[in-house]
């Protein structure tokens, strides 16, 4: 009896590399997750951070005062000046949402007194 | 021995397979590309403040047959918290709403540059009680349980420590980065505590921290099985609807980033993982030093065994600090994000967490 061979596809570009992918790559997640952990790795990629965010801050500070300068000279609020806008506009909402606060406690206050004062009542029908 | 027959393909045969091959292809590239739908469970906005929403979800069970106390979810504040409620069938809240809890989600939003000066203090005590404020006065209990998972599980334990008599009846703590005692414990501590490393350059750089940055370190921690072995599964399982379905949600949720305040994570960065404040007891929020004694809540620390961003010892530490009398630690087998959108979740994980608070919610 003759059986058609279901492990080699000769169409299947991700075949022949299968199980050999297969085979490496918990041994190769290992290696990389040992290499990520440790001082070297944490150096490396520190040290090359912190050149390139000390590099580019003069470029930086360069691009945001000839932008505050443009948007100045077009009569445009500059970033700033929204930033400082935006956060005023949440300082508001935290006063409306401390106002809202009041006004939820007084009903729940009125509720809670009248849950408290019912079974007096209560008590008073049942005397009658 | 069986004899192998090797048949000679055709050219009708060599036709069908590229065009297999080009469908394939295409379906590949159209998942990576495009987004689920995801967060599917029916809620409502019931509160908002600067970029947060309260969302309150649609019960399903009857109102006499629900657990009295709501059940407040908090996740971290540099992802979406569409993880909760991933996709329908396979969803956290759904499963929670089922078992008749009145389930609200904090989404904190994503930070602009007006945000970049928000800290935890102000997580903590400026958003998260307002917010719990709001729950309270729609539920009309005074009492709740909060579940947070990552810096969610954080910022829950600083309120917990800092208002002890708040009404928070149960914590349920996921995968929570609190004691930074070992430096070497893998993880973000041996990248951010080395010296090379500076949070307040880049902060001043950026103002906030970009989602795609966060995402990138998260992703380098493990960077086979994240920026191939991920790929490669779904290439592999093409044919397989369920393990696309689930992919696709999955991807969709992790490529969404959102930035983390600026003011946040370099406190991160320099008074929780470098100087481990909040376990040495120097932790001041808001003008309060945050004292663990004073917490005081039941406490369900759930820590995944294999978890990577944050391993092990930075959630167990805190079991024997805290004031709790009713306190248990719940180890499950998986990941960071694994344990609760995997798709073991819903036989390990939440039957233990619905259990344990069944027990309590009352």
């Amino acid at each position: 009896m003759s059986e058609k061979n279901e492990a080699f596809n000769p169409f299947d570009p991700t075949g022949m590399f299968k199980n050999m992918r297969d085979t490496s790559m918990d041994a190769w997640s290992k290696l990389m997750i040992q290499l990520v952990n440790t001082d070297a790795y944490s150096q490396a990629t520190g040290t090359m951070l912190d050149a390139w965010l000390s590099s580019s801050a003069p470029f930086r500070r360069m691009l945001e005062t000839t932008m505050t300068q443009v948007l100045s000279n077009f009569n445009m609020p500059t970033r700033t000046e929204i930033t400082s806008l935006a956060e005023r506009l949440t300082n508001i909402e935290m006063r409306l949402d401390d106002l809202d606060a009041k006004l939820e406690e007084n009903p729940r206050g009125a509720r809670r007194g009248a849950a408290k004062s019912k079974p007096e009542s209560n008590s008073g029908e049942g005397t009658k | 021995m069986m004899a192998t027959e090797f048949h000679p393909p055709t050219a009708a045969d060599v036709y069908a397979e590229l065009q297999n091959i080009a469908q394939r292809t295409s379906t590949f590239n159209r998942l990576v590309s495009t987004d689920a739908k995801i967060a599917q469970t029916p809620k409502e906005v019931i509160w908002t403040l600067n970029k947060a929403k309260l969302y309150r979800y649609v019960s399903i069970v009857p109102e006499d047959k629900r657990h009295k106390l709501p059940l407040f979810l908090v996740f971290a504040i540099m992802n979406r918290p569409h993880v909760l409620d991933l996709r329908p069938g396979h969803s956290f809240v759904e499963y929670m709403l089922k078992h008749g809890y009145d389930v609200y989600l904090l989404d904190w939003g994503a930070p602009g540059p007006e945000d970049r000066n928000l800290k935890f203090d102000d997580y903590t005590l400026e958003y998260l009680p307002r917010a719990l404020r709001k729950m309270k006065a729609i539920s009309g209990s005074d009492r709740f349980n909060m579940l947070g998972w990552c810096l969610g599980a954080l910022i829950s334990t600083l309120y917990a420590a800092l208002r002890p008599d708040d009404g928070l009846k149960n914590l349920i703590l996921l995968t929570a980065p609190l004691d930074f005692t070992d430096k070497t414990a893998g993880g973000f501590i041996r990248w951010t505590c080395n010296q090379a490393f500076n949070a307040d350059k880049l902060v001043d750089a950026f103002g906030n921290v970009p989602g795609e940055m966060i995402d990138y370190g998260a992703k380098a921690l493990k960077p086979v099985e994240n920026f191939i072995g991920n790929y490669l599964k779904l290439w592999d399982n093409l044919d397989n609807s369920k393990v696309v379905d689930a992919w696709h949600a999955m991807n969709t949720w992790v490529r969404d980033n959102i930035p983390m305040a600026g003011g946040a994570y370099r406190q991160l960065i320099n008074e929780f993982y470098r100087q481990n404040r909040l376990i040495e007891g120097t932790l001041v929020i808001d003008g309060e030093r945050v004292d663990l004694r004073r917490l005081n809540a039941n406490v369900l620390n759930v820590i995944a065994e294999a978890d990577h961003i944050t391993p092990p010892c930075q959630s167990e530490g805190i079991m024997s600090r805290i004031g709790s009398q009713d306190k248990e630690v719940f180890r499950v087998q998986g990941g960071h994000i694994g344990i609760m959108a995997g798709s073991g979740a819903e036989k390990t994980t939440w039957p233990h967490i619905e259990r344990w608070l069944a027990a309590r919610a009352d």
